[in-house]
């Protein structure tokens, strides 16, 4: 019996799809075949599994997804992004150059389609590589199976562009449809660069987003991603951000999760070299009925490594959040220092948030520190604000962006952080005026 | 401009306040003096408005309203203010939106234009001076860090600023070495006017040498006990609380 049929009708699904794909012009149809085995063989999460404890897939996997048709066309209004400088549009999943702004190849960013990086000697199994072990090895295999390309993005060696590219991922689609965007960021040494990675989703009706970065962080090299997680109310986002660092190497992800119904993102650095670096923060909002499931795990496995995982997380309404962050300091990783910080903020009563600090440590010399937080607002504060004027939706409104202001002032890339901040400024504004 | 009638308030099953009365006009400066756990903190929490004490019987009307159904937003608005005996820490809202969101509040209510970010840093440059205290408290938290003296000064600068017509400060001298004690009191008494009502609440009569009271009153178990001029508070100073719970016992 084969682990379709054990697991039934959903994966028959997903195997029409597959094998509507004609495959006989891909130069990586063997990956692909081998990719979309493994997910079969994994399939969907079994009812308890670790990985999954507090999120649920049954709605997903009960839910019929089209493969994407090429060449759709998004909104103009939802085209007009905020954000200036360079951009490569991504329209369910698919790299779409007649509405990207490619960037200044003079400043040593160079960016290329995975047909294009296969005619030019790149190799399909890293492109389409698939990381082991998480709970959404499943989906990086379906997402290799499935991508309808692969936006490869490199920066050369020493190159500093000043512009930063704006990465802008679009879903859109009148019938329920799934798209399998692959991002592979690769910095090689040296170098030093700034990327925005913006999933705008669609609203009606239900759509799939199962997208998957890989990036890598060359020796003395410095990558900052940017993402941005908004609309598709509708939406199930899937995502994994696999990363490794090489020796002094830099890895920074400023995240902020304002959207999706469903959500997952699990983030994988591997501090693989002495003395790399990762820093994972971010924050998030599961308001209304969202449902934001942020997985984090770093590997300390040289000497000197350092990471820093700091996240906010607010639930509001009937809103559900879970933050595992994990920090593994292995056995070489001598000298190493991991610092973990998850501060959550309940404005309902009807909210949850799981969080769930880990540390394991093979190590005897290092630094390591955790800790989490859920609660409300300061009722002390509350009123020390309202004695001085300020109503009450005001007064809650700025104790929680004061909440999330230690992120957000993070986020060194200032159009960013003003359109994180705004978009923040009017969700809970709306939020807190419904407050009881 | 203040009238405290029978006040009886509670936390809990705990009575605290049992018949309060008191009556301050505008332009007066009013001591409420009286030893610990008399309910001092008590009254000025309930003025302003706190949550968790409950108000079982009597009127409090301030300007001729009822002070007891307004929110504590609205009592600032309509010029209360209260200077925390502990004023709290918010790290990641910073003193100058504060202050702006706070004065803004204050005019529109009483019908004046919001200040724009050049008048408003004028006035505040201003007050800060008064109350001898650097610039660089604007951009940070409020109070976040602050010492025990500069979280004081931090209130009374607040209260420069709103300009109420009725002051309560808690306990406001507690805690202050003598210089931080005159630098409070200099910005207390700037702001004595006739339309003014200024409310101390006092452990001890030190205070009073720097502002000096119309009239001081003694709380204890819930109630003014003895009310006189400020020869009262030397007296207090001199023999203490005792002999005015001893007189309570006798009447």
């Amino acid at each position: 019996m084969s682990a379709a049929t054990a697991q039934g009708e959903p994966l028959l699904r997903y195997r029409e799809a597959f094998d509507g794909r004609d495959l006989s012009n891909d130069a990586a149809s063997e990956q692909r075949r081998a990719a979309f085995e493994h997910f079969l063989k994994l399939g969907f999460p079994a009812p308890r599994e670790e990985a999954w404890k507090y999120t649920s897939l049954r709605r997903l996997e009960s839910r019929k997804f089209a493969p994407s048709p090429r060449g759709l066309l998004p909104d103009a209004g939802a085209l007009s992004s905020t954000l200036a400088g360079p951009r490569i549009v991504l329209v369910n999943g698919e790299p779409r150059s007649e509405l990207s702004c490619a960037p200044d190849e003079t400043e040593g960013l160079r960016v290329s389609s995975l047909e294009e990086s296969l005619a030019g000697g790149g190799s399909a199994a890293a492109l389409l590589r698939v990381p082991v072990g998480g709970g959404t090895e499943r989906f990086a295999a379906l997402n290799a199976a499935m991508c309808p390309d692969a936006l490869l993005i490199e920066v050369e060696r020493d190159a500093r562009p000043t512009q930063v590219l704006h990465l802008l991922l679009m879903s859109c689609g009148d019938t329920p449809l799934m798209s399998h965007p692959r991002i592979v960021l690769r910095a090689a040494a040296g170098s030093e660069a700034r990327i925005v990675l913006h999933h705008v989703g669609a609203g009606e009706p239900e759509h799939f987003v199962n997208a998957f970065v890989d990036v890598e962080v060359g020796p003395d090299a410095q990558l900052h991603v940017y993402r941005m997680l908004e609309g598709g109310t509708k939406t199930f986002h899937i995502e994994r951000i696999e990363a490794t660092v090489a020796q002094r190497g830099r890895f920074v992800l400023h995240d902020a999760q304002l959207g999706a119904s469903l959500a997952r993102l699990d983030v994988t650095a591997r501090l693989a070299a002495p003395d790399a670096a990762a820093e994972l923060t971010g924050l998030f909002l599961a308001d209304g009925t969202r449902h934001l499931d942020t997985q984090l795990r770093v590997d300390h496995l040289a000497t000197g490594t350092r990471s820093l995982q700091d996240y906010r997380g607010i639930a509001a309404g009937r809103g559900r959040a879970v933050f595992n962050g994990k920090a593994v300091v292995h056995q070489d990783a001598q000298q190493s220092v991991s610092r973990q910080v998850s501060r959550n903020l309940l404005l309902s009563s009807g909210a949850e948030i799981d969080t769930k600090p880990e540390l394991e440590i093979y190590a005897d010399d290092v630094q390591c520190s955790h800790g989490a937080t859920t609660g409300q607002l300061d009722p002390a504060a509350l009123f020390y604000l309202r004695s001085r004027g300020l109503d009450e939706s005001e007064a809650r409104n700025a104790l929680t962006r004061a909440f999330t202001g230690a992120v957000v002032s993070r986020m060194d890339h200032e159009p960013f952080a003003r359109l994180v901040h705004d978009q923040l400024d009017s969700r809970l504004l709306r939020l807190l005026d419904h407050v009881p | 401009m203040l009238s405290i009638r029978d006040l009886h308030a509670q936390i809990g099953d705990r009575k605290i306040l049992k018949g309060l009365d008191l009556e301050v006009a505008a332009g007066e400066v009013h001591a409420i003096m009286g030893p610990n756990g008399s309910g001092k903190s008590t009254l000025a929490s309930v003025l302003a408005g706190r949550e968790g004490y409950e108000v079982t019987r009597g009127s409090v009307s301030y300007l001729g309203e009822d002070l007891l159904a307004m929110e504590p937003e609205e009592r600032a608005r309509a010029g209360v203010f209260l200077a925390f005996q502990y004023p709290v820490e918010i790290p990641g809202v910073n003193n100058a939106y504060l202050l702006k969101a706070a004065l803004n509040a204050v005019r529109k209510q009483r019908g004046e234009p919001e200040l724009d970010a050049f008048e408003f840093l004028e006035l505040v440059r201003g007050k800060m001076k008064l109350m001898q205290m650097d610039e660089s408290f604007l951009n940070r938290g409020v109070n976040e860090g602050f010492s025990g003296g500069e979280k004081k000064r931090n209130e009374i600068l607040q209260m420069a600023v709103l300009e109420p017509k009725l002051a309560l400060l808690d306990e406001t001298d507690s805690g202050l070495d003598i210089d931080a004690l005159r630098v409070v009191a200099k910005g207390v008494n700037s702001l004595r006017s006739p339309e003014r009502a200024i409310v101390l609440v006092t452990h001890y009569q030190r205070l009073l040498d720097y502002i000096e009271p119309d009239r001081v009153h003694v709380l204890s178990d819930g109630r003014i006990r003895k009310s006189g001029d400020k020869g009262l508070a030397l007296e207090l100073e001199r023999r203490g609380y005792d002999w005015i719970r001893q007189e309570a016992e006798v009447a």
